[in-house]
């Protein structure tokens, strides 16, 4: 049995989380690789629904940044 | 049976309350239309075919089946699976039948949770030998059955394919009217459809709403007098219409009463539990986390709330805690 790896989805602000993301990686800062990020305008646009999919979906956890 | 060319039409009830077969005569002198457009084949509710007969239709004999009710039981999903060979057209008639409805609110526990609850824990129960009911049992003159209960509650079109779906609890006359019309005059909508209104019960609410964050707190409309001119949820009383599919004229609301989502989500929706929450979080006032806290622990029950009529059909479909549990 390997370690377990969680899914996680990340709902980044663009203005603020996402560059903050984009920061780390062009200052080449490493970071795990367990999160999928998706860029949205302002966590404003984030539905619950947006969550309960990713869930529903696999996911085991969900960030939203912003 | 009849052997003229008129159209043939059966309704049929698995797990409902019985409202839409009221609806069905709450239609009115429209009935006397149904009556001259087709035969009706089937009918548990009101005429006496039996389930023979239906097997004895060929394939496609049926023009429309009006299908009222959930799947809870082998039963309700054989006569589902029969029902669907031998129409045309399958309509999911109600809440229960195009949504999980009522009965869908199940799925919030698991079948032990449900028979304990039914034959042991109800205080109008009195079992002290803890019998359950068996789906079959020997007697001397041979085997007795009764339906066996499934896992889960579904919706129709989670079993067979549906062609319409008419929402309500129960489905409006107006909207039933507009179907048998419709497939009178060769009108009926692309399969898939929805027949009911396309925007939100808010849009036909008449009740002012003044867009401004109100909801300082949760009240249950029973216990305040609401003013009948201004919008139930500014007032903090907990309405579906901003997540529920319009068609009913704001019914309830105009009544006095919140709605209660039985029209379902619309074409935009998904999730009408998640699409509340989110309505209610952009006119709350609160803004700390525990404010919203102690503002949100004010509804009762937001779960069965919020999937009142839904459950089946959302994102959520059903409590998992039994099979973790079990692991």
């Amino acid at each position: 049995m390997t370690e377990f790896e969680p899914k996680l989805i990340g709902f980044l602000c663009t203005w603020c989380t996402y560059t903050g993301a984009d920061l780390a990686g062009t200052s080449r800062i490493k970071y795990e690789p367990n999160l999928i990020p998706i860029r949205v305008m302002c966590t404003g646009r984030v539905d619950p629904q947006f969550v309960l999919k990713a869930f529903r979906q696999g996911a085991d956890g969900v960030l939203v940044g912003g | 049976m009849s052997n003229n060319d008129k159209a043939k039409f059966a309704f049929y009830w698995a797990s409902s309350c019985g409202g839409c077969e009221i609806a069905v005569v709450d239609i009115d002198a429209v009935i006397l239309d149904v009556a001259a457009l087709g035969d009706i084949v089937f009918w548990p509710c009101a005429t006496d075919f039996k389930y023979k007969d239906v097997e004895g239709y060929d394939d496609g004999f049926i023009d429309i089946t009006f299908f009222n009710g959930a799947i809870r039981n082998d039963h309700e999903e054989h006569v589902a699976k029969l029902l669907r060979q031998k129409s045309k057209v399958m309509i999911a008639f109600g809440a229960c039948s195009g949504l999980g409805g009522i009965p869908g609110l199940g799925n919030f526990y698991t079948t032990e949770e449900l028979f304990q609850q039914a034959f042991e824990h109800s205080p109008s129960t009195v079992n002290p030998d803890n019998v359950r009911p068996q789906p079959s049992y020997d007697v001397p003159e041979g085997t007795v059955t009764i339906p066996a209960i499934l896992d889960s509650v579904r919706a129709l079109d989670q079993v067979v394919q549906v062609e319409y779906y008419i929402p309500g609890c129960p489905p409006q006359p107006q909207w039933i009217a507009a179907a048998v019309t419709a497939y009178a005059e060769g009108k009926l909508p692309p399969p898939g459809a929805v027949i009911a209104g396309e925007s939100t019960v808010c849009d036909e609410c008449p009740r002012e709403k003044s867009d401004e964050k109100s909801i300082t707190e949760i009240k249950r409309i029973h216990l305040v007098e609401n003013d009948p001119e201004k919008c139930l949820l500014e007032q903090g009383i907990m309405c579906c219409g901003p997540a529920t599919r319009s068609g009913c004229e704001a019914a309830c609301v105009v009544a006095g009463q919140a709605c209660r989502g039985c029209f379902g989500p619309t074409d935009e929706v998904v999730d009408m539990g998640a699409k509340l929450v989110s309505s209610i979080a952009s006119i709350a006032v609160p803004e700390t986390q525990e404010e919203i806290d102690a503002l949100m622990a004010q509804v009762d029950d937001p779960a069965g709330y919020f999937y009142r009529f839904s459950l089946p059909t959302s994102m959520l479909f059903r409590s998992i805690h039994d099979m973790t549990e079990g692991q």
